[in-house]
């Protein structure tokens, strides 16, 4: 864990909604994998970043890297940011997505979120020719997929949390990663929780898991407001996270 | 520098440094190692510990407001012989003296705690938090049990009853007074579409605190020493809590959106000069601190007497 600067050196619209921030990131950031984040204070000209307000910093996914030390960020097009814009960061925040060794097929999950925390494991992914769904859900219908690569099979799930093929696509997974957004994200996971269950009688552990996003106040284990409750024990989303199995989380 | 934030006696904390962080704020032990220079802090706080586990609060725990935060935690913590258990060796690493922050529940709970921290000797001193709404009576008799500890006692004063505990209190065996724990309040969490009640930090909470550390300093006796918390942001927050009477100050939320500001702070009121190099390049985060080079203003300690270093008891 480190706090570091960067700058944002290029800025690309992908689409209506979405803009893609190139960040010139420190080394120690280059290693940063799928699932984990980055914790973001902008700063002004003079360097300073006593402006308290916001006051939270922001919780960044990476969608990509390029050159060791450019990470792309996706931001929804009405925030406005500037090339050569500079930004505080700490990071890396939390554990990567652990895969599973012979893992040929994934789904992926957005329910109420963009899928942006998903994304960065695309093209590792891909690289070693696994097999790539992702289903949007809820307001997450809304993010156009067009600048998404052409190999990802992309499905609209309908109101009651349902697609077409349902019962062929999760028993062909692998494994299955949801991304839920701030805000009820446990209920949320437990009304997926609800309709895989429908499907599928015996999830087996390291088979599903939850991608959470809430808000962390300090981002490093300090200030125990991200914790969870699993079986058996309690975990910290920002040290832990941002992945948790979900037949160990409890859900209410 | 030493400076004796509690009251002079048998037991006595002597900091080297009149900034530390807030109770909550640091965690448990070293948890923004690499992040702060915890030789510069004058102590660590730590986060509220209870004598069983208690788990976290269920539903929405943070709400960014308009320049802060709402907070609602639960004071989740494993209990306090998990806690000792767990960081006994970091704290004993650590470079400066530990305060427990045990949560005042109940007379009961403060006399137990009492008998397992007097034989926790990496832990300085006791900082006692009372809850919102106490009686009187219910707060002079836990600070009377959790006196009976051989440690100094801080007692952290709820908001509201600040004015009318924090006298009497004074008088009834605190070491020191901390003023005050952030005031409670309601905001509405726009992603769950409800009102969340919680905790409120920010740089608005100063003006109402700096108040409080002004009229109590002259309310109670001058040997009660006052540490003073609320809204700290930047060196110059912190030095108007000194000038109202505060002997020390603790930093709540600030760090948590910029680390490097309770070092800063603690380099400012601890004496550190920092200046730079003719010819250094300028650091672009912290302009008094990266490329630069500090100068230790302090004086030559006495050639006899007692031990005046951090955390020592005389």
């Amino acid at each position: 864990m480190k706090e570091s600067q960067a700058y944002i050196e290029r800025i690309t619209r992908v689409n209506r909604d979405f803009q893609r921030l190139d960040l010139a990131v420190d080394k120690s950031l280059s290693s940063l994998r799928a699932g984990q984040a980055l914790l973001v204070r902008r700063i002004d000209k003079d360097y300073e970043a006593e402006q308290w307000d916001p006051y939270l910093r922001e919780l960044w996914f990476p969608v990509d890297i390029h050159a060791s030390n450019i990470l792309v960020i996706e931001q929804p097009a009405r925030s406005h940011f500037t090339p050569g814009q500079l930004l505080s960061i700490i990071g890396p925040v939390g554990q990567p997505f652990r895969f599973r060794q012979k893992l040929r097929s994934i789904l992926l999950i957005a329910y109420h979120t963009t899928p942006a925390a998903l994304l960065m494991m695309l093209a590792p992914l891909l690289e070693r020719e696994v097999g790539i769904t992702l289903v949007l859900m809820g307001t997450a219908r809304d993010y156009e997929t067009g600048h998404l690569p052409g190999e990802i099979e992309i499905i609209q799930a309908d109101d009651d949390l349902s697609w077409s093929d349902m019962v062929m696509t999760l028993g062909w997974a692998d494994q299955v990663f949801v991304a839920v957004g701030p805000g009820d994200e446990l209920e949320h996971l437990g009304d997926i929780m609800r309709v895989i269950r429908r499907r599928r009688n015996n999830i087996p552990a390291n088979y599903v898991f939850g991608v959470l996003q809430r808000r962390l106040p300090c981002g490093v284990g300090a200030c125990h407001a991200c914790m969870l409750n699993l079986r058996g024990t309690q975990k910290l989303q920002c040290v832990d996270g941002p992945a948790f199995d979900l037949t160990t989380l409890r859900l209410n | 520098m030493a400076i004796e934030i509690t009251r002079p006696g048998k037991y006595s904390l002597i900091v080297s440094t009149p900034v530390m962080p807030a109770a909550g704020t640091l965690g448990f032990a070293d948890s923004y190692k690499g992040l702060i220079d915890y030789d510069k802090l004058g102590a660590l706080v730590t986060n509220p510990v209870t004598i069983e586990p208690w788990n976290p609060a269920s539903g929405t725990r943070a709400i960014p407001l308009d320049a802060g935060i709402l907070l609602h935690t639960g004071l989740p913590n494993p209990g306090l012989r998990k806690v000792i258990g767990r960081n006994r060796k970091l704290w004993a690493k650590l470079p400066i003296p530990v305060i427990l922050h045990l949560v005042g529940i109940s007379v009961a709970h403060a006399l137990q705690a009492g008998s397992m921290l007097d034989d926790v000797d990496e832990i300085a001193a006791v900082e006692l938090g009372l809850s919102d709404g106490i009686e009187l009576s219910d707060a002079l008799a836990l600070v009377e049990a959790a006196a009976k500890m051989e440690k100094p006692l801080l007692v952290r004063m709820p908001f509201y009853e600040c004015y009318e505990l924090a006298p009497p209190l004074a008088e009834a065996g605190a070491d020191a007074l901390v003023l005050t724990a952030p005031p409670r309040g309601t905001a509405r969490d726009d992603h769950a579409g409800r009102l969340v009640s919680g905790r409120i930090y920010g740089p608005l909470i100063k003006p109402l605190v700096l108040r409080m550390v002004g009229r109590l300093r002259r309310e109670i006796a001058d040997e009660i020493p006052i540490i003073a918390c609320g809204g700290i942001h930047s060196p110059q927050d912190a030095r108007d809590y000194i000038d109202a009477g505060a002997v020390a100050v603790q930093v709540d939320t600030a760090t948590w959106a910029q680390p490097k500001m309770l070092e800063r702070i603690a380099r400012d009121l601890g004496g550190w000069i920092a200046t730079r190099h003719k010819d250094a390049l300028l650091d672009e985060w912290n302009p008094d601190m990266g490329q630069t080079e500090a100068i230790e203003r302090r004086a030559a300690p006495p050639e006899a007497g007692p031990d005046l270093r951090p955390g020592r008891k005389r």
